[in-house]
């Protein structure tokens, strides 16, 4: 039953496979030499820039959205309808 | 005379949304991957078996799966912006509370229960139903693009939770771990919105006008749209769906735990090869989730397209059993990759099209444990026929051989009769069926 187990964490850690986790690591280490700081640093800004840039993105839609509401014939803002 | 002082069109709020969902999912399911990672320092200090830590990780995947149809019951019925949003505090929550693990009860309860149950409310079926409300002509793309999040979460938050390891220790690790997932409540809490009405807005981003000519024939239910997730049962779409996402389970998770012992026992390659050749699928994986997506959207057929993906990934199993050589590897995870997580997104957008929308994180949930049952079930039997054979080829020929009623099956599904999306067109349309 010991593969069963094996299963429920290699599965548990799906792309986790410990073989496969090694090989990942080795080239890491290869690309950002030995410190885990620097991987660390790297990746956990990466992480972080996808809420970042999904927000100023947003909020640059928001800024030309504001500057393009439809003006009428006397240069009035027109009421938006959704 | 109207004048605007631009002209581009802005970006549709549905994809904020999406970009949400993508970052939630991306979250969840790598926090949940990287629970492999801490197996071995937790269990060198508090001299934990394999097998005790197998009862939190066994537990996750029953609790997870189980728990689906009942998470989609409540999304339905709520309309999903607060179960995602506790879901995510509670997910959250749990993972850094797995800092204070004193005892392997702790951990079961922690791990097995509270988050895994947690992570059924920003599931990738409750998300899908999210983006089938906000997209219907780019539905399969929307889902094909938060699907691919997900792998792309396990490979960029495995390696980083391992460095984070190494770099600190397993309990503030837990406590990143918990925070990174919190990361995605802001976004959640601004952009999870229930469906495009509730903006005012139309689904795809198309203006009224556009949405009442061009898209009135989508607005027509399928005859098989429910009211209640029971009746799905008494229609046939539901049992081809859930019948070949059962053989999609099967397919890979066998795969999944049983290809780098298969390449390196059956094919005599070295455990780095054979662990490169399963990251290269898994990369694969990616593109295919966005590939079947996007193509369902453009040239439609969605049935077909599923059927293909299984028919794909039997022609991948019937090489990697033919080809006895390391390239025969590589070819198969050439062929498989593109075909691994692809049938998510085509399973969920044909559910939406068939189903309607007011049951379909249920159904949705029922369908994906299927899935689930599927891939236990073939894990179980690929371990006891290798015991039995001391190979790995009658059980992966068991399961690869079902491939081919699976895209029978997926093919047999009458999408036009069905699908909302052909409820407009003129009945000679339906004879492709």
């Amino acid at each position: 039953m010991a593969w069963l187990f094996s299963f429920l964490l290699a599965h548990q850690g799906d792309a986790a496979d410990p073989e496969l986790l090694h090989w990942i690591k080795e080239r890491l280490d290869q690309i950002f030499g030995s410190g885990p700081w620097v991987v660390v640093a790297v990746m956990g800004l990466i992480i972080l820039s996808i809420p970042v840039f999904v927000v100023v993105v947003y909020f640059m839609q928001a800024n030309r959205r504001s500057a393009a509401v439809p003006l009428d014939q006397d240069g009035q803002e027109q009421e938006r309808v959704p | 005379m109207q004048t605007t002082k631009t002209t581009k069109k802005p970006i549709f709020y549905g994809w904020y949304v999406c970009a949400a969902a993508v970052f939630i999912g991306f979250v969840a399911v790598g926090a949940r991957n990287s629970f492999g990672v801490f197996v071995l320092p937790m269990s060198d200090e508090f001299g934990w078996s394999r097998f005790q830590v197998s009862i939190a990780a066994g537990l996750g995947i029953v609790v997870n799966g189980f728990s689906q149809p009942f998470m989609g019951q409540i999304f339905d019925r709520t309309g999903g912006r607060k179960l995602i949003l506790i879901s995510l505090v509670v997910l959250g929550g749990a993972t850094a509370l797995m800092a204070l693990t004193f005892h392997i009860l702790f951990l079961v309860f922690m791990f097995g229960v509270v988050a895994s149950l947690a992570q059924s409310g920003p599931s990738l079926t409750n998300n899908a139903a999210l983006m089938a409300r906000w997209f219907q002509r780019r539905r399969a793309t929307a889902i094909s693009i938060v699907a691919a999040a997900l792998s792309l979460g396990g490979m960029v938050m495995v390696p980083f939770t391992m460095y984070l390891l190494q770099a600190t220790n397993w309990r503030t690790a837990w406590v990143a771990l918990g925070a990174i997932v919190l990361l995605a409540l802001p976004l959640a809490y601004f952009f999870f919105h229930e469906s495009p009405a509730k903006k005012g807005l139309y689904p795809d981003g198309d203006s009224e006008a556009a949405y009442n000519s061009k898209g009135a024939r989508r607005q027509i239910p399928g005859p098989l749209a429910v009211e209640k997730w029971k009746e799905c049962f008494r229609s046939a779409p539901f049992w081809q769906m859930s019948g070949s996402y059962f053989v999609c389970g099967a397919t890979t998770f066998v795969l999944t735990f049983h290809f780098i012992a298969f390449a390196q026992e059956d094919r005599g390659v070295s455990g780095s090869t054979a662990a490169l050749i399963f990251g290269y699928m898994m990369g694969l994986n990616i593109l295919g989730a966005l590939g079947s997506g996007i193509l369902a959207d453009k040239i439609g057929g969605t049935k077909n397209w599923l059927a293909l993906v299984y028919l794909i990934r039997g022609l991948a199993y019937i090489l990697l059993l033919t080809i006895d050589s390391v390239a025969g590897l590589w070819i198969f995870a050439s062929v498989a990759g593109f075909s691994w997580i692809a049938t998510l997104p085509l399973t969920s957008s044909l559910t939406a099209d068939v189903y309607g929308l007011k049951a379909l994180g249920t159904i949705s949930g029922i369908t994906f444990m299927f899935h689930q049952i599927g891939g236990f079930g073939s894990v179980l039997l690929a371990g006891l026929l290798f015991d039995i054979t001391g190979s790995y080829t009658v059980p992966f020929a068991i399961v690869g051989a079902l491939l081919f009623p699976a895209a029978l099956s997926a093919f047999s599904i009458k999408e036009r009769k069905y699908s909302s999306r052909y409820q407009a067109l003129a009945p000679t349309a339906a004879a492709g069926d």
